[in-house]
């Protein structure tokens, strides 16, 4: 599912080159749930979103579901992320003017869904991620815990065989925390592939069967 | 000072010229840049820029284009309204051949119409791709569009400086009748072999299209565009105006012929846009089915619309002017 | 349309988002209201001055001594009705009669046997006015006139001082009709001899004589001949006024675009400075798009449309409000602006719109518009998406 060989990435500043992700060499099959640890600063959410297209490498090899995405035009590489990734951001990204459902119907959109059809999706994402009941609410008007639940129902929505999540519960509580955690368990049941980048120590209690990449200094340890 | 600078939409036309100059300008810019340093398979950060910066590119192409599309009707009814204060002049045609600048005008901006939608057009294919295979050729089509928007714009100030409002010009019966004997057609040819030209060169630019043999079908698709320029001012003109001596490509713009002109021209110019770019796109690699469809249907469209003028006239009066 | 989810998200973010819009709607719906103010107010005089212009004659002959318009015989009329090519010969008298240092007034004498000017007459009068009109001394005066005459006492007839030194009684048969109020506000119509008589001319003496050409391809042949008719002839037509007109109002229009010019120069530093310090807000929601897939394409598109709605919107609402201002508050200041004050002269703008200057504004306000905000835009649309992560 997920292949990645020679991954550096660097940012050059001042003629100085700040090496942030060195070397970076792993795979990751279909229906893993692997967990990426690290301290703050080590280079997780770089990772991340390299392997969500949303930033390219320096160098090196990324390819999902067989697609080598570092090089890839905009509008593939847009269409790769509406249709393949779903994404659940630190601080949720729901966008505030809108009510719970459009934010759902948002990738939808991308993806040229007819509006009926979209809104029948967006519905079964909202029920599925237990948040049906506020669909018509806004963001600023949601608890933490809902707001995650609003934007797990929008990284599924699409249905998508990869999920990535950057410190999905640092912003939680540890009640809405373990409900997360239970939500990806289902999720992973259902076949799907997930990553989470997190130093958050609530997850070393996970019972299902993961995998562990460790970061350091942007290396693999 | 020449009194056409205040005329409102004499004014109004030169400016925004001017502002589409300014992004002409910018464009060229970028585009000079893809070609230096363009390397898809560069990570660098330089390439990435350039690749946002295609974006502006195409941004910057389509406004041109649809701007510059309606800017060209703006032009053409401005100069008819010109008429009026042209001594002799009754049309545009009057206004436009008031100097030697009026008629190249027009045509550059035919011709940078085309360019531009040859550009959007090979633009959405190499969009389609994964690799840009087509890049450095649409930037190719770029600069050869900014340099003809450049072209434009020197003859547009040319032309409107050169226009004396005091000295008479002549109007569309006298530039385009034939007065003084001489035949107007070119290659020696008379109305009825220009008629047997016009059909056959239909025929065979719809065959060769049907059959995509491209050096064919581009002689074909230029020859006709000459023979059609013809047909229509010597022949099918005059059942538009039902007048056998008003020979005039303008006058049929007008509201007294309900702007038939614009679906005339523009359906020929289009087919004939269509066509070319059929040729040049299948040169490079992509068969453009569509295009090829377009420029048959424009065509067709074409012949059928100068036919039925004459059909119409004959059997509303039982004869032929 | 209705099932498309993209038309759909644009409508709704376009409501959502109204409040953003606002100065920038405000500011253009402000240029447009002025641009298109003055170019329907100008409009409108041409219009009028046109439609008046149609009823003036193809050719008028005059006597010219030294630049001077002069009396002529009116013996050369027959001879101009013989020319081959010519109608409606007509026999003009008229001049200025001044009332005192300040106010003058137009006196046009009319020829009842002329048929011409009994039909144009007709017009203005019912019969029985027809009939008291010819059988007494009366005129018919214009609004300017008449108000004069009220100031001055003399509400029922006015006593005209003749060159001869005799004094004249007129009575004032009626007022004419405002609508076409441009012209003949100032205006006095009398019989032909009355006329002659205060404007002093002799009574085989007449101003000048108007005649139709119907061929315009003969005008040219037409006038040469007049020309060699008698010394010291004049010879103008009508085309010649029109282009005059023409030139008159390309001069004041363009001056007044000229200075529109500047403003919409300033209506594009003001777009590209707004739309250059597009929010923070407006950059994040279009790096939260890109991150859930949105491409650059699909974002210079909603973009696009979003323009467009605002340039359509605010150039309707502009249209709107000029053409309350010009034609039902009848363009208060501005007419003053472009008439000069003369408050002597009061006009009815007939509501009239010329699609080209319609197009004309339309075309301005769209290239300064989509120009000014291009590159702004594009910078917003294609906002890094890993900006959404922090
Ligand atoms: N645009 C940038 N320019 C320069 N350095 C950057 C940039 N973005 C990130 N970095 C650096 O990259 C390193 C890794 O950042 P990253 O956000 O990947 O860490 P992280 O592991 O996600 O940390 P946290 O747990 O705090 O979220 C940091 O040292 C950061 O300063
Ligand atoms: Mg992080």
């Amino acid at each position: 599912m997920v292949v990645v060989e020679q991954l550096n990435r660097w940012y050059t500043i001042d003629k100085k080159r700040h090496q942030i992700l060195k070397d970076i060499s792993f795979h990751v099959k279909r229906g893993d749930f692997v967990l990426l640890r690290g301290v703050s600063g080590s280079g997780k959410t770089t990772l991340l979103s390299i392997l969500a297209g949303l930033e390219k490498p320096s160098s090196g090899k990324v390819l999902i579901d067989g697609e080598p995405i570092a090089k890839l035009p905009d509008i593939h590489l847009s269409h790769f992320r509406a249709k393949k990734v779903g994404i659940i951001f630190q601080h949720f990204n729901l966008i505030d003017s809108l009510s719970l459902q459009d934010n759902v119907l948002v990738p939808l959109v991308a993806l040229k869904i007819g509006l009926q059809e979209a809104k029948a999706m967006a519905e079964r994402a909202l029920k599925s991620a237990n948040i049906a009941h506020k669909s018509e609410a806004y963001p600023t008007k949601l608890s933490g815990g809902e707001k995650q639940r609003g934007a797990i129902a929008r990284a599924i929505v699409a249905d998508p065989p990869l999920l990535l999540c950057d410190e999905p519960t640092a912003n939680l509580d540890r009640a809405n925390s373990l409900l997360f955690i239970d939500a990806l368990h289902k999720l992973h049941q259902e076949g799907k592939t997930i990553i989470v980048a997190t130093h958050d120590p609530i997850f070393d209690a996970i019972d299902f069967p993961h995998t562990i990449i460790d970061l350091k200094d942007g290396q693999i340890v | 000072m020449n009194p056409l600078f205040l005329n409102n939409q004499v004014i109004v036309y030169l400016f925004s010229e001017a502002a589409l100059l300014a992004l002409t300008i910018l464009l060229f810019a970028k585009i000079v840049k893809f070609l230096w340093f363009w390397d898809f398979r560069s990570y660098s950060n330089r390439q990435l820029k350039l690749e946002k910066e295609a974006y502006l590119a195409m941004t910057i192409a389509t406004l041109l284009f649809t701007l510059k599309s309606v800017l060209l009707i703006f032009f053409v009814h401005t100069i008819d309204k010109l008429s009026l204060i042209i001594p002799g002049a009754m049309c545009a045609a009057g206004v436009i051949s008031a100097n030697s600048y009026g008629m190249d005008l027009l045509f550059i901006k035919l011709t940078v119409i085309f360019t531009l939608l040859l550009f959007l057009i090979a633009n959405s294919y190499d969009l389609q791709a994964k690799t840009y295979p087509l890049f450095r050729f649409k930037s190719w089509v770029l600069i050869i569009a900014s340099g003809l928007i450049f072209i434009e714009f020197f003859l547009d100030i040319s032309y409107f400086t050169h226009i004396d409002t005091s000295t008479p010009v002549s109007c569309c019966s006298a530039l385009f009748g034939n007065l003084e004997g001489a035949n107007p057609l070119p290659f020696g040819l008379d109305i009825t072999k220009l008629l047997l030209l016009f059909y056959m060169l239909y025929l065979g630019t719809i065959i060769a299209l049907t059959l995509e043999t491209k050096t064919i079908t581009l002689l074909t698709l230029l020859l006709f565009g000459v023979i059609a320029y013809y047909g229509v001012v010597y022949f099918f003109g005059t059942y538009i105006y039902e007048l056998p001596t008003h020979k005039c490509p303008f006058c049929m713009l007008q509201r007294e012929y309900y702007y038939v002109g614009y679906l005339l021209w523009g359906s020929l110019f289009f087919g004939l846009f269509f066509g070319v770019i059929w040729v040049i796109m299948s040169q490079v690699g992509y068969n453009i089915t569509k295009a090829k469809w377009a420029s048959m249907l424009l065509l067709t469209l074409f012949v059928a619309l100068c036919s039925l003028y004459v059909a119409i006239y004959y059997s509303k009066n039982g004869v032929l002017l | 349309m209705l099932n498309n989810s993209f038309f759909y998200f644009f409508t709704l973010s376009l409501f959502k988002n109204r409040k953003r819009y606002f100065a920038i709607v405000t500011i253009s719906t402000l240029v447009i209201f002025l641009l298109s103010s003055v170019l329907f107010l100008s409009d409108s005089i041409k219009y009028s001055i046109n439609s008046q212009l149609e009823l003036e004659p193809d050719l008028i002959v005059q006597k010219r001594l030294g630049g001077r318009v002069v009396p002529l015989d009116e013996s050369i009329v027959d001879t101009i009705a013989e020319i081959y090519g010519v109608s409606q010969v007509t026999k003009r008298v008229y001049g200025r009669y001044y009332f005192d240092k300040e106010y003058s007034a137009l006196i046009f004498g009319v020829d009842f046997l002329d048929e011409q000017s009994s039909k144009a007459l007709a017009k203005l009068l019912n019969r029985e006015d027809l009939k008291r009109f010819l059988s007494s001394e009366s005129m018919l005066v214009g609004e300017g006139v008449f108000n004069y005459f009220k100031s001055h006492f003399y509400p029922k007839a006015y006593n005209f001082l003749t060159p001869s030194g005799k004094i004249k009684s007129v009575k004032i048969l009626k007022v004419l009709d405002r609508r076409s109020n441009l012209f003949s506000n100032n205006l006095i119509i009398l019989p032909q001899e009355l006329a002659k008589e205060i404007l002093g001319l002799k009574s085989n003496e007449i101003s000048d004589i108007a005649l139709n050409v119907p061929n315009p391809d003969e005008a040219a042949n037409i006038q040469r001949k007049l020309e060699g008719l008698f010394l010291n002839a004049f010879i103008s037509g009508k085309r010649e006024m029109q282009k005059e007109y023409e030139n008159l109002f390309n001069y004041k229009g363009g001056l007044f675009l000229a200075l529109y010019l500047i403003v919409v120069m300033t209506l594009s530093l003001i777009l590209y400075q707004r739309y250059s310090l597009a929010n923070s807000l407006e950059k994040r929601e279009v790096a939260i798009l890109r991150s859930l897939g949105w491409s650059i394409k699909d974002l210079l598109g909603l973009k696009a449309l979003e323009n467009i709605m605002l340039v359509l919107f605010s150039f309707t609402l502009g249209l709107f409000l000029g053409y309350l201002y010009v034609f039902i508050l009848k363009a208060p200041l501005l007419s003053e602006l472009f008439l000069g004050k003369n408050l002597q002269t009061q006009i009815e703008f007939l509501p009239h719109i010329d699609y080209l200057s319609l197009a004309t504004i339309f075309i301005l306000y769209a290239t300064t518009f989509l120009s000014a905000v291009l590159i702004p835009v594009w910078r917003v649309a294609t906002t890094e998406p890993k900006e959404a992560l922090s």
